[in-house]
């Protein structure tokens, strides 16, 4: 065993030290943007005194709620290398199809179990065409997404009708101690999102599959199967935050998604996931989806018109691609390196 | 050798090559004479094809120098290569299968017409020129390349390369595909005689020497030495490649030859596209080696073996249950078979995760309750699966893709180790790993089987097989062609085998024959 | 010496057409015969020429999406060069047939500029084509509210009357610019270039092995298809005469449809603009049809999506037959 060769083991030793340090980066990028968001929210003091106080965060961390559920789901999509461009619609059907069971037939909390299998049902599809018929992703979804809302719009007659089911009404709207009931919500969901992600079989699978499909499958994992619930479980968060977003505002819009589809995938990539998919955490993702949402009200605050919002929306978007990108560097100096 | 004598067509010195922490090249010297066949010989991952790509300008050297017929060469791009005269005919063919076959030959300018747009007539027309050029006429340049057989996109590549008429050539396993040789040599040797310069790579030693003078041997990214082929006999060129002599240890580790345990897995009439009714018997605690040379089925029978693939006909009993295994899933729960594969990049390692989920992915059911993960269980099971390959405990938390090949592949080992799988099918687990390595997971299989497994190993090494089979099959286009027991696992005899030339038993050649038969064409 | 028998390859415009171009105006027959047997005014020049009219914009937006598609990428930018061309189009309207090529020199050099930074993304900094398209898109969405934040403007007159007239009383202006676009794609056919577009999207490496510059291939693709949602958003102006800064939006939907049921593969490498052309016509004849009949316009949108998943089935198992007895 004389033999190993002492450049490799020097070389281990190198690596050993910079990896140390790499390995932790996923959760200093995470309390960075944390960070962020805190500086953020404290700063908007100087743009109105109205902002940065305690209610500001309060109001932020309500507003992030329905992001981070939806964006959960996104992130999943995202992890095994997909995009789910349905989001918007689901969001919608899960409004307009519980405003109505309980305009219509007075269905009360029995709306909830209702979304559940029509958004699982649909996300099925999209998964099943995705993971088993090789459809591209982002394809299907957009397919699904257009089919989806001309449903609703027919569904509707367009204008969707009814009321919100109380309980949606109250998770949104009750406080508990004094700190609003969906705050609590949404801090469980944060947990239970990142529990699943990194200590469950299936959230480790998820990553197994984004990394590396072909290695996933010969390791024994069902490929299309942890791809097709990934699909079922982004339909599921979408038309749940539907049904909260119908809590808040008590009542539908056929609109009511489109808001949230690109910010899902900013916060997810914004939050440090790969859009190649293998690679992120979902404490990252909430990051994110804060960060968004604080930089949006305090925008908002700002005057600044809906143009220069999406402006910087887009912009966000491209930062993080570029930021993310492990071989920018490289890139860029292979390019000034290069005369041609 | 004395630089003054004759000036140099093509010469690199120390050149150098690191993606990140991967080191594929440490320092490689070569100089070839003008007219001169010269070889490249080394093993796999040796760094023979990042040395191609840097002379080809795919890739540029982090340091070193190359000269171009006197004067100092280092393309930019493969463009400025080809206008310096360098081309290069690759081993993974670098044509475009949904052009035809003159368009790819003229790529990337076609015959200008009328009007300065392309013409397809005069294209046809030039490309039919240079194909009956190089005696490959019976080549239509109007078909699309997607339709023609592998030899014939082999002769395109090399056609294609010869027809600019080099400076210097560059041959990656030129003749991997081809059944017959003579064609190349011709060209080859043709090229040589105009006084242009050869770079000849392949691992047949038999062509190599047929064609070469010189040769350059590489191993772990140095330029070992440069020799004179006709100087040098086949073990002195072994030993240069592996950095040790090829029939040193070996017979001393098996001391029983035939433990001959009951039958765990038996394979019966296995066909698929190259396998031609494959069968044989894995007994308990048995290692049982595959040789063979490069497509002759192998992987194929290992694929289907693990479950990756499904075979055309024929069945796989285990365990008194007879039938196929429809994924891996199946055969790693139903069949109690774990499978290593051959391509560690493409088939095996997750980049960017860690070690411990890398090695774990298989296990996650056994680790988990109600679905969600135990942390304790999850380090102590990986724990003592890593000691079994002696990956060090460090390595654990690293990402997998931050660690050398030779951890990855202990790592990967690790994994179908932990399944618990009574029996391992391993496609040439040591392949481009270094000897300290090989000796550990040699190790870690014998310690397997010792414990009660059965393995069935294929490797590209013949000398591994002698160190470590206790019977050993030889696979010769799509069969099994000879079967080797404990102390009959020599060399020579796996030479002749997997050359084709079946056994006669008692005779014992006195050399060993030259690596030289041809691989049928597919 | 075996000789293998010939299977001649089509040449460039042929294989244009056949390469799935040839289902599709199969499809737009049939689908106009059933129009023309409910609507009997359907052959008439006036319901032709605002068919083709109707056509142009997606059409041509189909063309760019095509010449990305073929190098294996996405764009998503279209939308956004739509809706930013058109509300410049309206908040700035340049009249007289000088100001109407002024105006198209302007939407060209920012659909070129969009493409060109598309181009530099994805093929320089390596970024995943659809999420960087995709901020681009976002961004061109946020300038054209800049521009012009609710509906309205207007567009030249010249340009909304001349570019949708009939010229010698069957000739409508709008489908001569669709011709003038396929005889340009016929002659990128007969180029290196329009070779190296297909070269790249069936295969980069090889294609970088074969000599063909890939990173400079891929931005001129992008430029190329930045210039024809430029002349999309033209058109749209002509025929809408009005600006919308959403005005793209529907667009992503559609030419992924049009492309999608023209016959050209997601996977690069294969497929042509001319069937997406003609997707994009039956796409909008489909739009009449259902009208026609009587199909509540809430649901065309699920029409649409089905026929771009449908389209993207039944190519995909044509392929994965003819692959079966190919091997077999």
């Amino acid at each position: 065993m004389a033999q190993i060769d002492p450049t490799a083991q020097s070389l281990a030793a190198a690596s050993d030290a910079r990896s140390r340090g790499r390995l932790e980066s996923e959760t200093i990028a995470g309390i960075v943007i944390f960070l962020l968001c805190i500086l953020l929210i404290v700063c908007a003091r100087f743009i109105s005194p109205a902002l940065g106080g305690w209610s500001h965060a309060e109001t932020t961390l309500l507003l992030a709620s329905f992001l981070i559920v939806v964006a959960f789901g996104q992130g999943l999509v995202i992890l095994v290398g997909g995009l789910d461009l349905s989001v918007a619609s689901m969001i919608t059907l899960g409004g307009v199809l519980s405003t109505t069971m309980v305009g219509s037939y007075d269905a009360g909390a029995w709306a909830l179990p209702v979304v559940v299998v029509f958004c699982s049902l649909l996300g099925g599809v999209s998964g099943f065409s995705v993971a088993y018929l090789k459809v591209p992703p982002f394809i299907m979804t957009m397919a699904m997404g257009v089919i989806v809302y001309s449903a609703c719009l027919g569904y509707t007659k367009g204008s969707p009708r009814g009321a919100a089911p109380e309980l949606f009404i109250d998770l949104m709207k009750a406080e508990w101690l004094g700190i609003p009931v969906a705050i609590i919500f949404v801090l469980l969901f944060a947990l239970a999102g990142w529990l699943v992600q990194k200590h469950t079989a299936f959230g480790r699978r998820l990553y197994a599959v984004g990394s590396n499909q072909e290695a996933a499958y010969v390791a024994g994992v069902h490929v299309r199967r942890v791809t097709l619930s990934a699909y079922v479980v982004s339909a599921l968060c979408a038309g749940f935050t539907g049904m909260m977003l119908a809590g808040y505002a008590n009542g539908a819009t056929l609109r009511m998604g489109d808001s949230y589809l690109l910010p899902s995938i900013a916060a997810v990539v914004v939050g440090g996931s790969s859009i190649l998919g293998g690679r992120g955490s979902f404490i990252g993702t909430v990051g994110g989806a804060i960060l968004l949402t604080a930089l949006s009200t305090i925008i908002q605050a700002l005057g600044v018109p809906q143009g220069w919002r999406t402006v910087i929306e887009g912009m966000i978007i491209l930062i993080a691609l570029l930021m993310l990108r492990e071989q920018l560097y490289q890139a860029i100096t292979q390019l000034f390196s290069r005369q041609h | 050798m004395d630089k003054s004598k004759q000036p140099e067509a093509v010469a690199a010195w120390g050149l150098k090559k690191s993606y990140g922490a991967t080191v594929a090249l440490s320092g490689v010297s070569l100089a070839v004479q003008p007219g001169e066949i010269h070889a490249l010989l080394g093993e796999n991952g040796a760094g023979k094809s990042t040395l191609v790509r840097i002379f080809s300008g795919i890739l540029r050297a982090d340091d070193g120098e190359m000269s171009l017929f006197g004067q100092s060469y280092r393309p930019q791009s493969i463009a400025a290569a080809r206008e310096a005269g360098v081309t290069t005919a690759f081993q993974e063919l670098s044509l475009l299968p949904n052009l035809s076959v003159a368009q790819n030959l003229l790529l990337p300018k076609m015959v200008k017409g009328r009007f300065g747009l392309n013409s397809k007539a005069e294209s046809e027309a030039r490309a039919r020129d240079i194909l009956e050029r190089f005696g490959i006429a019976h080549l239509d340049p109007r078909r699309e390349v997607s339709s023609l057989a592998l030899s014939d996109r082999q002769r395109l590549e090399i056609v294609r390369a010869l027809s600019r008429e080099p400076r210097f050539l560059i041959l990656d396993e030129p003749t991997a595909a081809l059944a017959e040789v003579d064609w190349v040599f011709d060209h080859v040797r043709a090229v040589a005689a105009r006084g242009s310069s050869v770079l000849y790579i392949s691992h047949r030693l038999g062509e190599v020497r047929e064609l070469c003078s010189h040769a350059t041997i590489l191993r772990n990214g140095q330029s070992i030495d440069s020799v004179e082929l006709s100087d040098a006999d086949n073990d002195d060129i072994f030993r240069m490649m592996v950095g040790r002599s090829v029939f040193v240890g070996g017979q001393a580790n098996k001391s029983a030859p035939q433990k001959t345990g009951k039958p765990v897995l038996s394979v019966e009439g296995i066909k698929s596209q190259i396998l031609r009714d494959v069968s044989f018997v894995l007994h308990q605690g048995e290692i049982l080696g595959v040789a063979a040379l490069e497509g002759q089925g192998q992987q194929g029978l290992f694929r289907i073996l693990g479950g990756v693939e499904q075979a055309d006909e024929g069945r796989i009993s285990r365990a008194g249950r007879i039938g196929r295994f429809k994924n891996p899933h199946d055969a790693l729960t139903r069949g109690g078979v774990a499978f290593v594969p051959e391509e560690r990049k493409v088939d095996g390692i997750f980049p960017g995760l860690g070690v411990t989920p890398n090695i774990t992915i298989s296990i996650l059911d056994r680790l988990s309750r109600g679905g969600v993960l135990s942390a304790p269980r999850e380090a102590r099971t990986t724990r003592q699966v890593a000691e079994k390959v002696e990956l060090s405990n460090r390595y654990l938390a690293f990402r997998i893709n931050e660690l050398s090949g030779g951890n990855q592949q202990k790592a990967i080992l690790a994994r179908a180790l932990a399944t618990g799988a009574q029996v391992l099918v391993l496609f040439d687990p040591t392949r481009g790993v270094d000897v300290g390595t090989k000796q550990t997971i040699y190790a870690a299989i014998r310690a397997f089987a010792a414990a009660g497994g059965s393995v069935l190993l294929y490797s590209s090494e013949l000398p591994e097989l002698v160190e470590i089979a206790d019977r050993c099959l030889v696979i010769y286009g799509g069969r099994v062609l000879d079967e080797l027991v404990g102390a009959e696992i020599e060399e020579q005899a796996l030479v002749a085998g997997v050359t084709g030339h079946a056994r006669q038993r008692q005779t014992t050649p006195e050399r060993p024959l030259p690596l030289c038969e041809e691989a049928p064409a597919q | 010496m075996t000789v293998t028998t010939a299977q001649p390859m089509a040449p460039g415009w042929k294989r244009a057409l056949s390469d799935g171009a040839m289902i599709i105006t199969i499809v737009y027959l049939l689908l106009y015969a059933i129009y023309a047997s409910s609507e009997p005014s359907a052959l008439s020049v006036f319901s032709i020429s605002s068919l083709i009219n109707n056509t142009a914009p997606l059409a041509l937006a189909a063309a760019g999406a095509t010449l990305v598609i073929i190098c294996r990428g996405f764009d998503l930018s279209v939308a956004g060069v739509v809706s930013v061309t058109n509300v410049v189009m309206a908040v700035m309207p340049l009249e007289g047939p000088w100001g109407a090529l002024g105006s198209l020199a302007i939407c060209l050099a920012i659909g070129g500029f969009i493409g060109l930074i598309n181009g530099f993304l994805v093929a320089y900094l390596k970024l995943q084509s659809i999420a960087s398209t995709l901020g681009v898109m976002i961004v061109c969405q946020g300038v054209a509210l800049v521009i012009l934040d609710a509906p309205g403007g207007w567009v030249a007159e010249w340009v909304s009357y001349e570019l949708t007239d009939v010229l010698f009383g069957f000739l409508p202006v709008s489908g001569l610019i669709l011709l003038g676009v396929v005889g340009l794609w016929l002659l990128v056919l007969r180029s290196n270039l329009g070779l190296a577009i297909y070269a790249v999207g069936a295969d980069e490496t090889s294609a970088g092995l074969s000599g063909i510059a890939t990173r400079r291939v891929r931005l001129l693709v992008y430029v190329g298809a930045g210039l024809l949602y430029a002349c999309a958003g033209y058109m749209l102006s002509a025929q809408t005469a009005t600006g919308n800064p959403n005005a793209g939006t529907p667009f992503i939907i559609l030419t992924f449809a049009a492309v999608a049921i023209g016959g050209t593969s997601f996977a690069g490498g294969s497929g042509g603009l001319i069937g997406s052309m003609i997707g994009a016509a039956t796409l909008m004849l489909l739009q009449k049809v259902l009208f026609s009949t009587g199909v509540a316009s809430f649901y065309t949108g699920m029409f649409q999506g089905l026929i771009l998943v449908l389209a993207i089935l039944f190519r995909g198992s044509i392929v994965a037959l003819a692959t079966r007895r190919g091997s077999g």
